[in-house]
């Protein structure tokens, strides 16, 4: 503790200068700082980024990430001070200027187009011409070198960009920002959604960019990657640029006290001794759906929190959905606490005797109404509880929704703001939030910490337990091998559309995570 | 920045809107003024019969922003409009209007079941309902003007004064209390939002995404009905295509009043600033007696132009 409150009063200590030339820094910020209308997203931020060099960027939602990335990719101008490239001053008036200049973002939010092929996708801002016409063979030829450059040769480039997994998209994303071959490339939260295998598939790219002396800016809520792959590191909190320092001066500790200005706790709530023979909340046998589910079965009971662990794309999704009712054509056995269940409808799951909620996947597109108010997000599954008849009760509704905010601690200035001035990790809060004053028995959450700060992690996985030890029970699918070991009281691995392991106690670890992942069988005997 | 920035988006093109409103009034005045050297603008006399007129126009534009609202559109408004107003006509007396609102509910809930459930797109799906409606209209009449005539409940609701006020505004006024109570207090227009602003997580929330878009097509059409049977009874009869002069002006009511054209946005108070703004520049246009084509050109440009302000002024969009 005396060691956070060192580090926060230090001054910001000098840029590190270890394995540095004299030159001039590649891109610099000097007092750069932004406002959005009164609130400051950054203050007087003095910047720097070297070619050849991978520099991680960390701080909490909110600390000033994505608007410090926003201006250096020409898409927000700041409210004062500039910007230099290679001591030149430089206004970028639009993103395409940004890239003219090298620039390159790979944002949070995907930007690619569903309904065209991955080769025009690459290629949507300058595709190879010929007679002025789009040159579709050289385009489509540039893009498996694209692909292949990044292992991703297993995309057809005349795929639609729907019909990939999330990670693919990622992966055809980062093409798409190396096909214009920047000098500086920022990854924000651009590994969140990947695999691992392709994740480390980026790690040797970023490491190969970096022989090409190529900048590369990366922002990352995951420690161990940032250990793993960045020799420099800045830390923001707040809108101030705190601290600059190379890979190795700090141990992740500080570095996370940097990051929160305060000590965390233990990471993981402690789990409760198992209880036997609890009857279960929901049971579910043999289920199946087209060819992504063949057959699993689950259980779990109330106070309990069942992980589903696994690669990408081997049927959680499509079993969360499945269970909430939004697939059609689902076989099996269901039952919500003894009583037998028939998915058809989101409205139908919350209304069983034995209720269900889901904390979808994406809660920019599926969680949430983005343009609508805080308010309103937190009613969207409770109309009737808070109507007396077809009317609304506002002083009943006003109650749930200040409720359900102090509950979850969400930060907001306003409740008729609208949510998409919440940072991320508030986003998140209200899509939970809002599921609570419904008050649900069995909780579904599809990957609910991704790109999520570690403060809001930390809320998120004390929420889970108190709720299981409340009584509800919890499934939770998790990319976060981490966050499976150390939520879950089990864990079910699912593989090709079926259970290939169930894991708790001491078996619960890493090793085995994976191998059963891998669907070795040998794993858990090693 | 214009002191409109302050604004949030839902309350900033009703401002501007509500400005150009008096605009339009002062300019029509001094116009008159200037060529006649008076101010029929400004008499209660005028303004009243303006709002009368406007009320058909009004209770349109209500049930069509509720479909805007969710990111569709009614383009059966026209045929609907006259359906009801010859359907009501042809039966008389007592079940004039409940055979009139009728007609608007089973074109509502065919729309809603076209849109919702066969998933067919609302631009094409309400296009062909008009064409089939226009279509049984021509063969019901023989294509001639009906000789049926308003009944006397259809003529006191849509030509009659109480208090020297027209009672088309109190219904207009009656319609706009159900559809701003409907938007703002009961957990369906809450779902109509939510389902405007994101079909997806509304779905995911729970909300019956199906059911709201029913309620809301059958919303509007019962609104085209009403103004059917209403100008019926202002007219005294119905007759052939008399519903083709609402349709695109009650969507441009809609939109100049704020409401965004792919839904989830926009407030009541908007639409009604709307109307009130597209009858006045009519008024307008007609007092300086502006020939037909200049003044369609003069609607347009105004509708256009607008749009740019409040794109200009808006900043942002989701």
């Amino acid at each position: 503790m005396q060691d956070a409150a060192a580090l926060q009063g230090a001054p910001p200590t000098p840029y590190h200068e270890a394995g540095m030339d004299s030159t001039t820094p590649h891109v610099a910020l000097e007092g750069v700082s932004r406002y959005f209308g009164g609130i400051t997203a950054l203050k007087d931020v003095d910047f720097q980024c070297r070619r050849g060099t991978i520099h991680a960027i960390l701080g909490e939602n909110g600390a000033g990430k994505s608007t410090l990335i926003k201006i250096m990719a020409g898409v927000l101008p700041p409210s004062e001070g500039r910007m230099l490239l290679d001591g030149r001053p430089v206004a970028f008036r639009s993103p395409a200027e940004a890239r003219d200049a090298g620039i390159v973002c790979i944002f949070q939010e995907l930007s690619l187009i569903p309904d065209l092929s991955v080769a025009d996708n690459i290629f949507i801002d300058r595709p190879p011409r010929s007679l002025g016409l789009i040159d579709r063979r050289a385009q489509r030829r540039r893009s498996e070198e694209l692909l292949a450059r990044i292992d991703c040769e297993d995309v057809n480039p005349d795929t639609n960009v729907r019909d990939l997994s999330l990670s693919r998209r990622q992966m055809v994303e980062i093409a798409k920002a190396i096909s214009k071959n920047p000098s500086v490339l920022i990854l924000d939260e651009a590994t969140s959604a990947l695999t691992s295998r392709d994740v480390q598939t980026v790690y040797d790219l970023l490491g190969k960019l970096r022989e090409d002396n190529v900048a590369s800016l990366f922002i990352s809520h995951r420690m161990h990657e940032v250990d793993a792959l960045c020799d420099t590191l800045s830390v923001f909190r707040n809108g101030h640029h705190i601290e600059t320092f190379g890979k190795g001066e700090r141990t992740s500790g500080e570095i996370v006290r940097l990051m929160i200005g305060r000590d965390i706790e233990a990471q993981f709530p402690p789990k409760p001794a198992p209880v036997a023979g609890k009857s279960p909340a929901l049971k579910v046998e043999a289920l199946k759906w087209e060819d992504r589910l063949k057959g699993i079965d689950i259980e779990v009971a109330p106070g309990e929190i069942l992980g589903l662990g696994g690669l990408d794309g081997q049927g959680h999704k499509e079993l969360l959905l499945a269970l909430f009712g939004v697939l059609k054509g689902v076989t099996g056995r269901i039952e919500l606490g003894g009583r037998p269940y028939r998915p058809a409808s989101p409205a139908r799951a919350k209304r069983q005797p034995t209720s269900l909620a889901l904390v979808p996947e994406d809660r920019k597109t599926e969680g949430l109404m983005l343009q609508l108010s805080i308010a309103d997000n937190l009613l969207t599954p409770n109309y009737a509880r808070v109507s007396t008849g077809p009317l609304i009760d506002r002083s009943r509704a006003d109650t749930a929704i200040a409720d359900a905010v102090t509950q979850l601690q969400i930060k907001v200035g306003d409740v008729t703001d609208k949510v998409e001035t919440l940072s991320g990790g508030n986003q998140q809060k209200v899509v939970i939030a809002k599921w609570l004053i419904d008050d649900p028995d069995v909780i579904l959450l599809n990957d609910p910490t991704r790109g999520i700060d570690v403060g809001t992690k930390q809320e998120i996985y004390r929420l889970m337990r108190q709720l299981a030890d409340a009584g509800k029970a919890i499934v939770l699918y998790s990319t976060d091998y981490d966050e499976l070991i150390g939520c879950c009281d089990r864990v079910s691995i699912l593989y090709d559309g079926r259970v290939v392991a169930e894991l708790d106690g001491e078996r619960l670890t890493e090793e085995n995570i994976v191998s059963a992942s891998l669907n070795i069988p040998g794993g858990e005997a090693a | 920045m214009t002191p409109f920035a302050r604004l949030s988006p839902e309350n900033r093109p009703i401002a501007i809107a509500a400005i150009f409103v008096v605009v339009i009034v002062l300019f029509g005045t001094v116009y008159t003024l200037s060529t006649q050297g008076t101010a029929p603008m400004l008499s209660p006399g005028y303004l009243l019969q303006q709002l009368q007129i406007g009320s058909f126009l009004g209770i349109c534009a209500a049930g069509m922003m509720v479909v805007i609202l969710l990111g569709h559109i009614d383009l059966s408004v026209p045929w609907t409009l006259t359906a009801a107003a010859m359907m009501a006509t042809t039966v008389g007396g007592p079940w004039a209007i409940p055979t009139g609102l009728a007609v608007g509910l089973l074109v509502g809930l065919l729309n809603g079941f076209g849109v919702a459930y066969l998933r067919i797109p609302s631009m094409i799906f309400t296009l062909g309902v008009d064409s089939v409606l226009r279509g049984l209209m021509v063969a019901h009449t023989g294509g001639f003007a009906p000789q049926t005539t308003a009944s006397p409940l259809m003529r006191f609701l849509a030509a009659d004064r109480i208090a020297g006020i027209p009672v088309a505004i109190f219904v207009w006024a009656g319609v706009s209390l159900v559809i701003a109570g409907i938007l703002t207090r009961t957990g369906l227009g809450k779902a109509i939002y939510a389902t405007g602003a994101k079909e997806g997580a509304a779905y995911l929330s729970g909300i019956r995404t199906r059911g709201v878009i029913v309620a809301a097509f059958v919303i509007s059409a019962l609104c085209a009905s009403t103004a059917g049977v209403l100008l019926a009874g202002y007219s005294a009869k119905a007759y052939q295509g008399m519903g083709n002069a609402f349709l695109l002006p009650a969507i441009a009511a809609v939109v100049l009043g704020g409401t965004h054209i792919l839904g989830g946005r926009g407030r009541y108070a908007g639409t009604l600033v709307g109307v009130i703004l597209i009858v006045f520049l009519n008024s307008v246009l007609s007092i300086m007696q502006m020939p037909e084509a200049f003044r369609q050109i003069i609607y347009g440009v105004v509708i256009v132009g607008m749009l740019l302000v409040y794109g200009r002024e808006g900043g942002s969009r989701t």
